[in-house]
């Protein structure tokens, strides 16, 4: 990569950065890790499309992880992802989570890790049908404290028809 | 880079793709003098919003993301034979929300810190500066190699808003609810242009 930076404005930067703190990025967090999800993400969009997934993805992760009986700390701990963003993931359902983020939770849930990816809008979604599962599966379930029975089939039939594909 | 204490600029070498070999020695090379810092800033009671704000980062599986993951690039600036500073951005997945580019691609940067020995809220006579000035355009030449004309986004610890608003030329978007109420800032690139003047 060129980079350019003349000894005339290393000069002019001095002053501005001489009492500066520089940091960016998150309070108290170094948990990015490793994980492949191929180099597909180079088509990554934020489409319309994906956009209306997200609803779908935050309750699939809200309803997945209750199943299993995972408390919120002890899931983003598994998965190594801070615990702000698991909240955030299943609070606000337009949220976008990082792809690494999906993949964990992805590989810690045991979902398929490529249509987390899609279902998140991190990935543009190459199959129509997902959109109309998704939208049925988010109105089919609602926040509770326990999974009621239409709840739990709606996940199975939405995990089935996701990992079928 | 800027010798702070012999009051002139020194050679460094911006390295573009960390190796597992650099991230392991600057961590190695940070950790302890932050530790120490850190327990001589308990003994003087310095109150705790005046401590650094990203002690825990761990580089070493930053730069494990970097090498397997095809969006993110690490850069490095090294001097004197230690990592002066480190930055990880994302090229993929971020859009602008300013008005005015709303919706077109830019370099998210995801972190950046200087070594804890240069920075003024930490040590007691800091070493280099320059680092986030350098770490900044590097990350605008990446978005202009990106062909995203410059524009950069990145969400400001508390303790460098000020840098990034008035030093920058940055746009404060507020505070973000989804990224711990951290300021985002983005650059247009109008104010990429400026910043590279």
């Amino acid at each position: 990569m060129k980079t350019n930076l003349s000894k005339e404005w290393l000069t002019k930067r001095v002053e501005r950065d001489e009492k500066a703190d520089v940091s960016a990025g998150m309070l108290d967090l170094g948990r990015l890790q490793a994980e492949p999800p191929t180099a597909r993400v180079e088509s990554i969009q934020a489409s319309a499309e994906t956009e209306s997934l997200h609803p779908a993805f935050g309750r699939l992760i809200n309803l997945w992880r209750r199943k299993r009986g995972l408390r919120m700390d002890v899931l983003a701990d598994r998965a190594q992802i801070d615990l702000t963003e698991l909240i955030e993931i299943e609070r606000n359902l337009h949220y976008t989570p990082e792809p690494r983020t999906v993949y964990q939770l992805a590989k810690t849930l045991e979902l398929p890790s490529e249509r987390m990816l899609e279902l998140s809008g991190n990935l543009v979604v190459r199959d129509s049908s997902l959109g109309e599962e998704a939208v049925r599966f988010a109105a089919r379930s609602e926040s509770v404290e326990k999974l009621s029975k239409d709840e739990q089939r709606a996940l199975e039939e939405f995990v089935k028809f996701l990992s079928e594909k | 880079m800027h010798d702070r204490k012999a009051r002139r600029l020194v050679e460094a070498t911006l390295i573009d793709g960390i190796t597992r070999a650099e991230a392991e020695k600057a961590e190695a090379e940070w950790k302890p003098y932050l530790e120490e810092q850190l327990k001589r800033m308990a003994a003087e009671g310095v109150p705790k919003d005046r401590w650094p704000q990203h002690g825990h980062w761990d580089w070493r599986q930053k730069q494990e993301a970097a090498d397997a993951y095809l969006a993110y690039r690490m850069f490095g600036v090294e001097c004197q034979s230690q990592m002066q500073g480190l930055m990880l951005v994302l090229t993929a997945g971020k859009n602008c929300q300013i008005e005015s580019q709303k919706g077109k691609p830019l370099a998210y940067v995801h972190f950046l810190a200087a070594a804890p020995w240069n920075l003024a809220t930490v040590a007691p006579d800091p070493r280099f500066s320059l680092v986030g000035s350098i770490l900044v355009a590097t990350a605008i030449h990446l978005s202009i190699e990106e062909e995203f004309q410059g524009r950069i986004g990145l969400h400001s610890l508390p303790q460098a808003d000020e840098w990034y608003r008035n030093s920058c030329g940055m746009t404060d978007l507020g505070r973000d609810h989804a990224v711990q109420d951290l300021r985002y800032f983005e650059m247009t690139p109008e104010q990429a242009s400026e910043f590279l003047k």
